[in-house]
């Protein structure tokens, strides 16, 4: 019994297995189809995984619908999906995986015509996909680490071959005005993770020639004069090395050019920055773009500075060229413990555990000290610009932004402990708790693409943080009033305020807690005091229809006019996604508005309308009465109608 | 009457009147499909809750309760007779007797409702087997946990062991129960504390060390038509077929216990599924038999590996109105006509605690590798196993070298699916 051509490559034996799962769920009567789906999906999307496996699953797009993949599930009417639900989808079980790629073949046919929808015209399902594209480019240009393609490796192949699958058949120049506009509106929030906005930005090369793109194209590939022809970082080298001083001080202008109008530093930008600090350390602040600020810091702590550069800019660490520029401008080595803090991190041996790590997921171009470092830099410099990746760990994020700014001796001693120790210790009402013996929290399965600091810390304050939650359990208020201030410190104000029932879920004294609200934090009713500490906040985070998806951690940054007169919040989104549309007109702004980049904007009012949790100081009584009724009106009837619907009021 | 037959919602359609006009009694989707997809008139008698599913997708429905016989049993018969229905087909354990009692009445054949009790019945079938002169291992019957500790003592004085020696473990099975579904392993009194008093009356039998199999036997006209040899790898865990040639190589031994089984138990059309051990001296103990579907998705295995399918297989072994030609045609040729090996593991968390469902590499990329169908876990805690506990779900490979499949199987005992 031979068993013909069984022993052929991995293709052809997803494709076998799938033929023949779709053969057996065909053949099916109808009412045992639903048992045969669960093998076609699985099948499916192995066959995804397999370069070419699309086309194959493609060519049979027309008969999804036929055969009752989609019946009886959300996807089952192609006109009611919505492409910003697409991401969850990806993020969720493998059979939602799987039927959402499907769907998207599904609609790839009905765009191509190959398909006629009743209620969906070709034009409609192009637009869906441009629109999910667009959303999901992170999936499109998925991030190449060694540790992320071995833990998820399968599932995050199918998704990434599929939209590239469906990009190259309707074209990047589709998507292009998207991909430009979200690396520019990414870039805009300075984030210290590039490195899928650079994927972005090579992938616009693939295209026509647009001039949108070319600043972008130019920040990371031809930052100067000399680097217009793309040489190569050794080429580069070389050539600095033949130039005048007049030459190098133009290709210091340049780079600091782009530096400031991008924030993105290319590898031949940390090329220059080391060759200066050799021959020409007076020409630095140029090539950093430095203001009198920074050059007034760079003065008081070059020894630092210039140690700095040599232990943690190289062109495998070049964004930290903009994380150093981001520490010098914003004083940062003014704060005490920070100078003192950043040489001992310099001397400081690693643990052997935490070297492992930071080489799994950065790779063994440069030491782990140096990732470490160049991280450290980054963190200190840009704290508005870490993010959580695609981990649940928004609390944790959130708390590295707020150390970052309010307390950085505390972080930097934080990652001592972590990385001399492999523990950290925090107090919870007179009681320790180590991050040692606990069960990995919702970081369990921490997705690592992530600044180095978070990759390190993260994990142990997710424990902590799910530690003191186990305790607050079984008390008949939110956790987060206990838990705020001891996890965060004293700075978070001890007063506390949420309009959710932890029960019911019903909405309880929601006029007290916004009137509070503005009492505390609008400048007109609080006295006009500004918000000292950044202060932890929740929001409940709804879609672009105004439902209802759960309560996200962010920080109110402060509060203030903006350029048109108007007063707004600005805050801090640790998700890495600072736009986003929350139905009914309530648009985070991250830019244009007198937001310092990194922080997301809302109008008083819409910010209210999302939300839930707040704290504030007792002590201080501000003027709820003096909030006019009718916005409190306004607020309360936009919750009620986005993610306060079906919940009751009292 | 006229109520029962309004429940009947038969679709129009043209069907042979020279075939039979059968009742699949008990519910299985994969049946019914197998049904649709044939060429027989069919009816599902079936507890009242499937009726709502079988109403919508237009499938031929009786709604009925499978409790005790009793006094209406004789209604459901004369029901199917006066439908024109020939023969019940029994799909569970607890159906068996009923498709005994019906079949009696259907075909005038008194006799098959003694010979369906035999089959229900683990002891008495085991006496009939003995009486038959078929080769049975040391048994007695337990109504308390007394009984069973005396029968371990005794069993193992036998064996000539001394006070202190590990004791050879006896088998507990429930009378009545398919398969592993209240067999336990007992190897000392601690563990006979552990057994619940609603566990009897039951059976005990002694250990024997050996290869233990099951088979599956298609008989029409008081002869096998289709026999077939599922190897287990690991009772419980794992089991493929066809199986590997050194058991291939029992296979005519295997005909001669199953003809004696035939005459033993009087069958002549039917499906069985008997379990056998054979011991190193080569000789074929008889454990039970069971007169329905196996477990753990043997007839799907056999579908991967033969491409028939083994409910149809059924029908045609049932129906008194098939021919010889139908049964030839239908049946290939037992090993010879296998595509390759087909064969499942039943998956048990290895670890007391789980979070989730990781499927080993080593698995999921295996060439024999062909799907799975477990799902995280939705509780974390791991009930303890007690006895032959149900597993969370199988794990299906395919492929065409049957030491291979059997190694593989083993080797996915040793390997964590839920950490």
């Amino acid at each position: 019994m031979a068993l013909s051509g069984e022993d052929g490559g991995s293709l052809e034996r997803a494709l076998r297995r799938f033929e023949r799962a779709w053969e057996r769920l065909t053949r099916a009567p109808k009412f045992a189809r639903h048992s045969h789906l669960p093998p076609l999906l699985d099948a499916g999307l192995r066959l995804l995984q397999q370069p070419g496996g699309a086309q194959v699953v493609y060519d049979l797009a027309d008969r999804f619908d036929e055969i009752g993949i989609f019946t009886g599930t959300d996807w089952a009417d192609p006109v009611a999906l919505r492409p910003e639900l697409v991401s969850g989808s990806f993020a969720g079980k493998v059979q939602t995986i799987a039927v959402e790629l499907l769907s998207e073949l599904r609609l790839l046919a009905i765009a191509e015509g190959r398909t006629v929808h009743q209620h969906m015209e070709p034009t409609q399902a192009r637009k869906f996909l441009e629109t999910t594209l667009a959303l999901n480019l992170n999936r499109l240009f998925p991030m190449h680490n060694e540790a992320d393609r071995v833990r998820l490796g399968p599932r995050v192949r199918a998704i990434s071959h599929t939209l590239q699958f469906i990009v190259e058949r309707i074209g990047y120049g589709s998507v292009f005005e998207a991909v430009a506009q979200e690396a520019e509106s990414m870039l805009a929030q300075r984030p210290i993770l590039v490195q899928h906005i650079c994927r972005m930005i090579a992938e616009l090369g693939r295209s026509e020639p647009n001039p949108r793109a070319e600043p972008l194209f130019d920040a990371l590939f031809r930052p100067s004069p000399a680097t217009a022809e793309d040489p190569g970082v050794a080429a580069y080298q070389a050539h600095l090395g033949a130039m005048t001083l007049e030459e190098v001080e133009v290709e210091a202008a340049a780079m600091a050019h782009h530096l400031g109008q991008t924030g993105l530093a290319s590898a031949y930008h940390a090329v220059l920055v080391r060759h200066l600090r050799g021959v020409a350390p007076a020409l630095l602040p140029r090539a950093l773009g430095l203001s009198s600020t920074g050059q007034d810091a760079m003065i008081n702590y070059q020894e630092l500075v210039l140690r700095l550069i040599d232990e943690a800019i190289f062109p495998e660490t070049a964004q930290a060229v903009y994380g150093l520029q981001a520490l010098l401008e914003r004083g940062a080595l003014y704060f005490p413990p920070i100078p003192s803090g950043l040489w001992r991190q310099i001397v400081h041996p690693i643990r052997e555990d935490v070297q492992v790590t930071l080489r799994e997921v950065y790779g063994d171009a440069q030491p782990p000290r140096v990732w470490l470092l160049s991280g450290l830099v980054q963190v200190l410099g840009q704290p508005l610009g870490i993010g959580q990746g695609d981990n649940p760990t928004c609390q944790s994020a959130r708390a590295l932004s707020l150390w970052a700014q309010s307390d950085p001796g505390y972080l930097l001693q934080l990652l001592l402990w972590a990385t001399r120790d492999g523990e950290i210790i925090m107090s919870f009402e007179g009681e320790s708790i180590s991050s040692k013996d606990l069960d990995p929290g919702l970081a369990g399965e921490l997705h690592t693409e992530l600044d180095p600091i978070s990759l390190i810390l993260v994990p142990h304050l997710d424990r902590i943080y799910g530690e003191m939650w186990r305790r607050v359990y079984d008390r008949d208020a939110d956790g987060h009033m206990w838990i705020n201030p001891e996890f965060h410190g004293w700075w978070v104000q001890r007063g506390f305020a949420i309009c959710v029932d932890i029960y019911s879920g019903a909405i309880i004294g929601f006029d007290r807690f916004i009137r509070r609200f503005y009492a505390h934090y609008h400048p007109y009713y609080n006295g006009n005091q500004p918000v000292i500490f950044p202060q932890p906040a929740g929001i409940a985070s709804t879609t672009s229809g105004g439902e209802f998806v759960g309560w996200h951690a962010i920080a109110i940054q402060r509060v203030g006019l903006d350029l048109a007169g108007e007063m707004r919040v600005y805050f801090n989104n640790p998700n890495n996604e600072g736009r986003q549309d929350w139905g009914g007109g309530v648009v985070t702004s991250v830019a244009g508005n007198g937001e310092i980049p990194g922080e997301s904007s809302l109008p008083f009012e819409q910010f209210c309308s999302r939300l839930y949790l707040f704290h504030y100081d007792p002590l201080e009584s501000g003027e709820p009465e003096a909030v006019p009724a009718d916005a409190v009106e306004r607020i309360t009837e936009a919750a009620a109608g986005s993610w306060a619907a079906g919940r009751a009021f009292s | 009457m006229s109520k029962v037959e309004q429940t009947v919602m038969g679709k129009k359609q043209d069907y042979d009147p020279n075939k039979g006009y059968v009742a699949l009694l008990g519910w299985s989707l994969n049946a019914v499909e197998a049904l649709e997809q044939f060429d027989r008139r069919y009816v599902v008698v079936a507890p009242p809750w499937a009726e709502d599913f079988c109403r919508e997708n237009e499938i031929p429905f009786i709604p009925w309760d499978f409790e005790r016989l009793n006094e209406r049993s004789v209604e459901i018969a004369e029901v199917l007779k006066d439908m024109g229905v020939n023969v019940t087909i029994p799909l569970y354990e607890e159906t068996v007797e009923w498709a005994g009692a019906i079949n009696s009445v259907l075909l005038d054949q008194p006799r098959l409702f003694g010979q369906a009790l035999l089959f229900r019945d683990k002891s008495l079938m085991k006496r009939r087997a003995q009486l038959g002169g078929i080769r049975v291992g040391i048994f007695e019957e337990a109504n308390d946990k007394g009984d069973v500790i005396r029968f371990l003592r005794r069993v193992n004085q036998t064996l000539l062991k001394l006070e202190g020696d590990p004791n050879d473990p006896i088998h507990m099975k429930a009378f009545d129960k398919a398969g592993c579904l209240g067999h336990r392993v007992i190897r000392t009194p601690d563990d006979v504390d552990n057994i619940p008093d609603t566990e009897f009356p039951a059976l005990l039998e002694s250990h024997l060390d050996g290869w233990e199999f099951a088979v599956e036997a298609w008989i029409h006209g008081g002869k096998i038509r289709f026999l077939n040899i599922s190897e287990y790898v690991t009772l419980g865990y794992s089991v493929f077929v066809p199986a590997t040639p050194e058991l291939e190589e029992y296979r005519p031994l295997i005909r001669k216990e199953i003809e004696k089984l035939i005459k033993t138990f009087d069958i002549d059309f039917g499906f069985i599924h008997p379990e056998y051990f054979v011991t190193s001296d080569n000789t074929m103990y008889f454990g039970e038999v069971a007169y329905r579907p196996p477990g753990f998705k043997v007839f799907e295995l056999l579908e991967r590996a033969y491409g028939f399918n083994a409910y149809q297989g059924m029908v045609l072994a049932f129906d008194p109105k098939t021919t010889e030609e139908e049964i030839e045609a239908f049946f290939p040729k037992e090993v010879e006509d296998a595509n390759g090996y087909a064969g499942c593991f039943g998956v048990y968390p290895r670890r007391r605690v789980v979070n989730e469902l990781r499927v080993p590499p080593e698995t999921e990329e295996h060439d024999y590798f062909e799907w799975h169908e477990l799902q995280p876990p939705l509780e974390q805690k791991v009930t303890k196993r007690n006895a032959f506990g149900t597993h969370w779900g199988l794990v299906y490979f395919f492929g065409d070298d049957p030491h291979k499949m059997r190694d593989l199987l083993k080797a996915q005992e040793e390997l964590d699916f839920y950490i």
